[in-house]
């Protein structure tokens, strides 16, 4: 009894902590709530969810065993198979999964308030997001390391297979269009940002030329050196956007930075690894770790109020100026990364599975890493919550819908009902070093602006003036790993392109052969330059309608990864635990597919593409002008964005339904009996590690007489 | 003294381990156990490799 009250009593602790904070979050009377309460209310949470949740679907529903040898200690060839101490593994599959989506999806849905996001970034996670992660890793890793495509071709069919294919690749090209786009809507007209950003390429060469021929693998020393000249950057960047001389050279419009960014693309994509995209990824992922890190300590040392809302108007009436639609199913939509991805599964199927030790390390590692990602979807929006609800809508609405002015924008924010003044947001621009802050979509600005408000309050002691340095940085980093996340991003479909022809033509799916790589790396930069072209200038704002269209291409992946799991429990005979990936699956489903429909089907042509469509060409009919647009062009431009849009959704919703529906085909079969449950798995071979990795010490046979 | 520096040096030690510093090393001992009769590839090699092989490979990043 005493050892029992010993084990439990602290959980009971950790319970009822969480649940003062949530109450807090919930029900406080007072005017904003301090960001401490979310931040425990999340750390709680997870500690009950990792400690229980995880542990059950670990013991119960998958039953490692640490006394099967792992594919890292099967196929061990010191390369891509190898057992790798479980912390360093836990970094990795960190870093790889942690991009731009936590940190953009919740500043956009902050437009609801912060609760409705922060329900779902936290309870999302522990049901649906870390599980996903966890299964896919586990499923994988039986299979030596198969990807997601593979296991769905295995497991469901060909037709189950071939969805997930194109569900990837098109969900790939949406991707990158929408994080291309937030790099353009942060970067155009700030000097001090294009500068800085400019200056990584040639940082990224020099590290390059040292890996490669002064001091191969010594990845620490350049990193080192990358910092040190990227931070220099930013400082020259504040140096060149106050110079009168260089201010002018260094601004750029919108389109100017974005046939740069799809004629650099398709160079990083073309290049050898080594030149561009490799040291850039080795100074990304310290930044990213390092600006988390610093993010995580500034929140806990300030513990800023919140000052957004709990839920606003918009939550309910589906009117907001960020992404039109209401909370169920928007918000999840959204949120996305942050609680549920659909590429994580290609990650938990991809490097990871080959490197786990023991069976039992996918809770720390699959599970465990999708937590911290939560826990950075949860700091983005104390982040964008903290600032002023006022200034958050003048930055985050359409330019279109603001205007040009502190002025007219501040009018459109009253508009909204919240109020803020042309002078408070003249002084917000003033005070990150940027001419102006209205109309600043994509969410990066936003977090920056966010950001560097708390990073200034602790370095106070240094000065004021700093909160611009900070943006600065801020950006940087933002910039950074979504510029990366291109070039790493075109790569993959560059080769995804490949494969797929070369299943017709095969000389092309040599991957050295140069016009092949030629032709597809074309393809794949002219597939999401096209997107994002038309959501730079796109007169209803690119955020506002492609956002939407990104979350519902994640969400779709993860139904495909979800399904795939079900499948295998099914066929393990866990019929029983079939609901752990079920429910979520079903969520999912629910969530996708209402989104989609409205998207297809809705009268409103806020909402609804081809109503939106319709609307506009009945405006053009009558030679007048319909939602933002300020000329005849911008309506015919309205016209053809939202028919591609709406065939896009069409296309995302039958993927879904053919996935789900030839699933569901193969589990009545197995329910029934008429199929015949065939495990893919890898055949078990007993295991000579200890849960350390060491080689355990072995008698030899016959030794003892 | 040597106590308080201890977190610093496992620091370190992470560091070179999750920067992929001291992988050639281990790939050279697990290469002489396995294909003793094989020369192993070089550093410069070994890196160029596993380059080619993590940026060719859907799995590797998040986009999002």
């Amino acid at each position: 009894m005493g050892n029992r009250l010993g084990r439990y009593g602290i959980w009971v602790v950790v319970a009822i902590v969480g649940a003062v904070c949530w109450g807090m979050l919930a029900l406080s009377r007072g005017e904003t709530v301090n960001a401490g309460w979310l931040l425990f209310a999340a750390i709680a949470s997870y500690a009950i969810g990792y400690r229980f949740y995880a542990r059950f679907i670990q013991t119960r529903v998958l039953e490692t065993d640490d006394s099967r040898a792992t594919p890292a200690e099967r196929l061990n060839n010191g390369r891509d198979f190898e057992p790798m101490d479980r912390r360093v593994l836990f970094g990795h599959h960190f870093a790889a999964i942690a991009g731009a989506g936590p940190l953009v999806g919740p500043v956009l849905a902050a437009q609801m308030g912060f609760l409705p996001g922060t329900v779902w970034i936290i309870v999302g996670v522990i049901l649906a997001g870390a599980v996903q992660d966890m299964t896919t890793l586990f499923f994988s890793m039986r299979r030596d390391g198969k990807t997601l495509g593979q296991m769905a071709r295995e497991e469901i069919g060909p037709v189950g297979g071939a969805a997930a294919l194109i569900a990837v690749l098109s969900i790939m090209v949406i991707l990158l269009a929408v994080l291309a786009l937030v790099v353009v809507l942060a970067l155009a007209e700030s000097p001090w940002g294009a500068f800085s950003i400019a200056m990584t390429i040639p940082i990224a060469l020099l590290m390059g030329i040292y890996l490669r021929f002064l001091r191969p693998g010594r990845v620490l020393e350049v990193s080192a050196i990358g910092v040190a000249l990227l931070i220099l950057a930013i400082l020259g960047g504040g140096w060149i956007s106050e110079s009168s001389a260089y201010a002018g050279a260094w601004t750029f419009d919108a389109n100017t930075i974005t046939f740069a960014l799809i004629a650099y693309g398709f160079i990083a994509s073309v290049l050898p690894v080594w030149v561009l995209l490799a040291p850039r990824d080795y100074l990304s992922t310290f930044m990213k770790i390092g600006t988390i890190l610093l993010l995580a300590i500034g929140i806990a040392i300030t513990l800023p109020a919140m000052q957004m809302p709990r839920a606003t108007q918009f939550a309910f009436n589906g009117e907001g100026p960020v992404f039109a639609g209401s909370l169920f199913p928007f918000v999840f939509i959204t949120i996305a990364c942050g609680a549920l991805s659909g590429f994580h599964s290609l990650i938990a199927s991809g490097t990871t599975p080959k490197l786990i030790q023991k069976e039992s390390q996918v809770r720390t590692i699959g599970y465990g890493a999708m937590l911290m990602e939560s826990f950075v979807a949860v700091m983005a929006m104390i982040a964008a919550t903290t600032l002023d609800p006022g200034v958050y809508f003048a930055m985050n609405a359409p330019a279109t819908v603001l205007g040009d002015t502190v002025q007219s924008a501040s009018q459109a924010v009253n508009g909204f009902g919240f109020s803020v003044s042309p002078q408070t947001l003249q002084n917000t621009a003033n005070a990150v070093g940027e001419e102006s802050i209205v109309g600043r979509t994509g969410g990066a600005p936003t977090l920056a602006v966010g950001m560097s408000a708390i990073f200034a309050q602790v370095t106070a002691f240094l000065g004021a003036g700093l909160q611009a340095f900070w943006y600065h940085f801020a950006i940087m980093f933002e910039a950074l790993f979504i510029l990366t996340t291109v070039d790493a991003g075109t790569r993959v479909g560059r080769f995804m392109i490949q494969d797929l022809v070369g299943n017709v033509w095969r000389p092309f799916a040599r991957t050295s052969w140069l016009p092949g790589n030629l032709i597809a790396s074309a393809l794949i930069v002219a597939a999401w330059g096209y997107f994002l072209y038309a959501g730079v200038n796109d007169p209803q704002g690119g955020i506002y309608q492609l956002f939407p269209l990104f979350g519902i291409a994640n969400q779709l992946l993860a139904a495909v990864a979800l399904t795939v799991g079900t499948t295998i429990l099914i066929k393990m005979g866990k019929l029983r635990y079939a609901w752990v990936t079920a429910l979520p699956l079903a969520w999912d489903a629910a969530v996708t597919l209402t989104a989609s429909y409205q998207k297809i089907f809705s009268p409103d042509p806020l909402l609804g593409f081809f109503a939106q469509r319709s609307a506009a060409i009945e405006a053009a009919r009558n030679n007048e002008l319909f939602g933002n647009a300020e000329t005849q062009a911008d309506v015919q431009q309205i016209i053809v964005n939202t028919t591609i849009d709406g065939i896009l959704s069409i296309i995302f919703a039958l993927m879904i339904i053919i996935v789900i529906a030839d699933a569901a085909r193969v589990w009545f079969g197995l329910v029934r009996g008429t199929k015949e449950p065939e495990l893919s798995e890898a055949p078990w071979q007993e295991s000579h590690l200890d849960s350390e990795g060491r080689e355990i010490e072995r008698e030899p046979v016959g030794a003892r007489s | 003294m040597i106590a308080l520096l201890k977190p610093f040096r496992y620091m370190w030690g992470y560091l070179r381990e999750i920067s992929g510093e001291n992988a050639y090393d281990r790939y050279v001992v697990v290469h002489m156990t396995t294909h003793p009769e094989r020369p192993p590839m070089s550093r410069g090699e070994f890196y160029r490799h596993r380059q080619e092989e993590k940026y060719n490979n859907p799995g590797n990043r998040c986009p999002c």
